[in-house]
C-alpha cells in the first residue's frame, strides 16, 4: 500500500528540512546575485538594495558600449586570452612530465620526498607566493644575482610589462605542477605490470616503454583533466586561480599587460563604485569564457579526434 | 629480475639524466623559496634590503619576530585569521555535508528539483558585482559574518559527500529508524563516525582556503580590526614595494632600527607556513584520498 505524500513528506520532513536549508542558501548567494546580472542593462546604485538591481531605470546596451569602446578594452581583451591561453599551455602538460619522471625514479624514499615538496606550494596562499616573488625577483634578489653572474642584464621582473607574463606563466608552474602530477601518478599506478615485463623482454627501451605504456595507460586520465583545464580556462588554467595571481603581482609599472578583465572588474566596480558598467564587463567576460571553451574544444576534437563533450 | 640481465642502452642513460635533472631542479625550487624566507626572517631587514643573502643569515637578529609578536596589528590578523578558519571550517563542514545526507537518501521527494537547482548553481554565476550588492543587502558587510557565512555550502564537496552516503548501507538507517532516531541524531550518531575520512577530507581543504584567505578582506572589510593574516602581508608587500628598498635601509641606518616592514611581513609569512607545514605530513593521505575523489566526481 503507497502512503500518501503527506505523510511521506512527514516521515522525512528533517532530510526536507535540511536539503531546504541547503536551497534557501542557493536562493540568496548564487540565484539572486545570477538574476542581479540584470543590473548591466540599467543604472544600479549600491544603496537602492536588492530589489533596486530590478527596479532601476533601464539603459540598454548603454553599459557594453561604454565597455566596448574604452580605450583600454583592446588591451585587456588580448591581455585575458593571452594569459589563459598561455597559462594552459605550460600548466597542463608539465605535470605529465613530472608524473612520467617521478615514475622512472627507482629509489622510493627520493620518490617521495620530490612528490611531497612539490605539491607543498599548491597549499600556501598566492599572498606567499607574492611574497617569494618580492623576495626572488627584486632587482637585487637572488635570480638577478644569477643573471648578472652568468653574464646576463638585471631586469625588472616585478614592475615590467614585458615580464609580466612569463612571471605569471612561471609563478603558476610553480604552485600547481606538483599537485596535478599527484593525479597522473596515481593513474600510472594503476597500468598493468606485466605490460613492462612483456615490453622488456622484447628489447623495448625505457623512453619505449613511457610512450608506448606508459602514455597510452593514463590517456583517460589526460582527457579527463584537459576537459577540467578547458573548462577553467578563463579563469586561468587548471585551479582557476588568475585573479589573484594578476591582483597581487600588477601595479603601476606593469599594468598595461598585467590588467585583465577580472581585475579590471574589481577595481571599476568595487573601487570606483561603477557597478552596472562593471556588471557589463563581466557578462562580456562570461560569454568570452564560454567562446574560448567551445573553441579549444573544436581544437582538442581536431587534434585528439576524441569528443571533450 | 629481468631488468638486471638486460643490458642498459645509451637511451636509457639518457632517461636516467633527465630525470635525475627535473628531480633536482624541482626539488630545489619547490624548497628554495621557503628556506630563503626562513633564512631573510632570520636577518636584520635593513641588511637584508642591500640583497647578496642566499643560504645562511649575515646579520642575525630576532629582531622581525620580537617585531612582530609586540605588533598589535599583526596580533589581531593572527587572532582573526585562526577565529576564522576554525569556525568557518566546522560551519562549512557541518552545512555541507547535512545538506548532502539530505540530498543522498533517492527516497527524498522533489530530489531531482533540488539536485537541478545544485547544478545550475555550481555552473552559472551572476559574476562578483551583483554578488557584492546581496551582501551588501544582507548587511554581511564590513563584519566577521562575511569571512564565514558566504562560503558555508560548498557544491563540490556537496556532491562528493552525496556520493560517499550512498555507499552507506541502508540498513545501519533503518535499524536506528526502528530504535526510534530521528534523521540529526542518526546522521550524528551513526554516518558521522562512518564518515570521519570525508570530513577530514573537506576539513583540510576548506581550512586551508580560510588560512589562505585575503580577497574577502580587501574587498568586503574596512574596519581595520577585521584583516586577516594574507590581508597584512598583502598590503605589506605593497607598501613596501612602491618604497625603494635603499631609501628604507639608510632610514634604518639613522634610527637604529634592523628592521623593515618587509622584514616583519616575512617573519609573518614563515609564521604563516608553519601551520601549513606542520599538519602536512599528517594530512596527506587525506590530500592524497581528496584528490582521488574529486577526480573519480569531477
Amino acid at each position: 500500500m503507497k502512503k500518501s505524500l503527506v505523510v511521506r513528506l512527514l516521515n522525512q520532513r528533517w532530510l526536507q528540512l535540511f536539503v531546504l536549508l541547503g536551497m534557501a542558501y542557493l536562493l540568496i548567494f548564487s540565484y539572486i546575485p545570477m538574476a542581479g546580472i540584470v543590473i548591466a542593462f540599467n543604472k544600479y546604485k549600491l544603496n537602492s538594495g536588492i530589489v533596486g538591481m530590478f527596479t532601476s531605470p533601464f539603459v540598454g546596451f548603454d553599459n557594453f558600449i561604454e565597455f566596448f569602446t574604452d580605450y583600454q578594452f583592446g588591451d585587456l581583451f588580448m591581455n585575458t586570452i593571452l594569459m589563459s591561453v598561455s597559462k594552459l599551455f605550460f600548466t597542463f602538460p608539465l605535470p605529465i612530465v613530472l608524473a612520467l619522471a617521478l615514475n622512472e625514479v627507482k629509489n622510493r624514499k627520493v620518490k617521495r620526498t620530490v612528490q611531497t615538496v612539490s605539491y607543498l606550494p599548491y597549499f600556501i596562499s598566492w599572498v606567499i607566493v607574492y611574497g617569494f616573488c618580492n623576495i626572488m625577483f627584486t632587482k637585487n634578489g637572488v635570480v638577478n644575482d644569477l643573471l648578472a653572474a652568468l653574464g646576463g642584464a638585471r631586469a625588472a621582473f616585478l614592475s615590467e610589462p614585458g615580464t609580466f607574463l612569463p612571471l605569471a606563466v612561471f609563478t603558476a608552474v610553480w604552485k600547481e605542477t606538483g599537485w596535478w602530477a599527484i593525479i597522473f601518478l596515481a593513474s600510472i599506478t594503476s597500468i598493468d605490470l606485466s605490460l613492462y615485463d612483456a615490453a622488456e623482454v622484447d628489447g623495448a627501451s625505457r623512453l619505449q616503454r613511457i610512450f608506448y605504456i606508459t602514455l597510452p595507460g593514463i590517456r583517460p586520465t589526460i582527457t579527463v583533466v584537459l576537459i577540467l583545464a578547458l573548462g577553467n580556462l578563463m579563469g586561468g588554467g587548471l585551479s582557476g586561480s588568475k585573479f589573484q595571481q594578476e591582483y597581487l603581482c600588477g601595479n603601476s609599472g606593469n599594468l598595461e599587460r598585467a590588467e585583465i578583465l577580472q581585475t579590471y572588474i574589481m577595481k571599476v566596480g568595487l573601487s570606483k563604485a561603477r557597478y552596472s558598467y562593471a556588471a557589463a564587463a563581466g557578462l562580456v567576460q562570461s560569454v568570452i569564457g564560454l567562446s574560448l571553451v567551445g573553441i579549444s574544444n573544436f581544437a582538442a576534437n581536431k587534434l585528439t579526434g576524441e569528443g571533450l563533450f | 629480475m629481468i631488468s638486471r640481465r638486460i643490458k642498459k642502452s645509451v637511451s636509457d642513460h639518457i632517461v636516467d639524466i633527465v630525470v635525475g635533472a627535473i628531480v633536482v631542479v624541482v626539488f630545489f625550487m619547490s624548497v628554495y623559496p621557503f628556506y630563503l624566507s626562513v633564512v631573510l626572517s632570520f636577518n636584520e631587514g635593513t641588511d637584508a634590503a642591500s640583497g647578496g643573502i642566499y643560504f645562511w643569515p649575515r646579520r642575525p637578529t630576532l629582531d622581525n619576530y620580537i617585531q612582530l609578536v609586540s605588533d598589535v596589528k599583526w596580533i589581531k590578523a593572527f587572532a582573526v585569521t585562526l577565529s576564522r578558519t576554525v569556525l568557518g571550517t566546522a560551519m562549512t563542514v557541518f552545512f555541507t555535508t547535512i545538506v548532502a545526507y539530505g540530498l543522498s537518501h533517492s527516497k527524498l521527494i522533489g530530489r531531482k528539483i533540488y539536485m537541478g537547482i545544485l547544478l545550475v548553481a555550481m555552473y552559472v554565476s551572476g559574476g562578483i558585482i551583483p554578488y557584492y550588492a546581496v551582501l551588501k543587502a544582507l548587511g554581511l558587510m564590513n563584519s566577521f559574518a562575511v569571512y564565514v557565512v558566504p562560503g558555508m555550502l560548498n557544491l563540490f564537496y556537496v556532491l562528493v559527500s552525496i556520493a560517499f552516503f550512498k555507499a552507506i548501507p541502508q540498513e545501519l538507517e533503518d535499524s536506528a529508524q526502528v530504535d526510534g532516531a530521528r534523521d540529526l541524531r542518526i546522521f550524528v550518531s551513526i554516518i558521522v563516525p562512518i564518515a570521519k575520512p570525508l570530513l577530514a577530507t573537506i576539513a583540510i581543504f576548506v581550512s586551508v582556503g580560510h588560512w589562505n584567505a585575503w580577497y574577502d578582506s580587501a574587498f568586503f572589510v574596512q574596519n581595520d580590526d577585521l584583516r586577516t593574516l594574507a590581508y597584512r602581508m598583502m598590503a605589506t608587500i605593497q607598501r613596501s614595494s612602491t618604497t625603494q628598498g635603499t631609501d628604507i635601509s639608510q632610514a634604518g641606518i639613522v634610527s637604529m632600527i634592523t628592521y623593515t616592514p618587509l622584514s616583519v611581513q616575512l617573519a609573518a609569512m614563515v609564521l604563516a607556513v608553519f601551520p601549513i607545514l606542520a599538519v602536512y605530513p599528517f594530512f596527506q593521505r587525506y590530500i592524497i584520498a581528496g584528490i582521488t575523489i574529486g577526480s573519480v566526481k569531477g
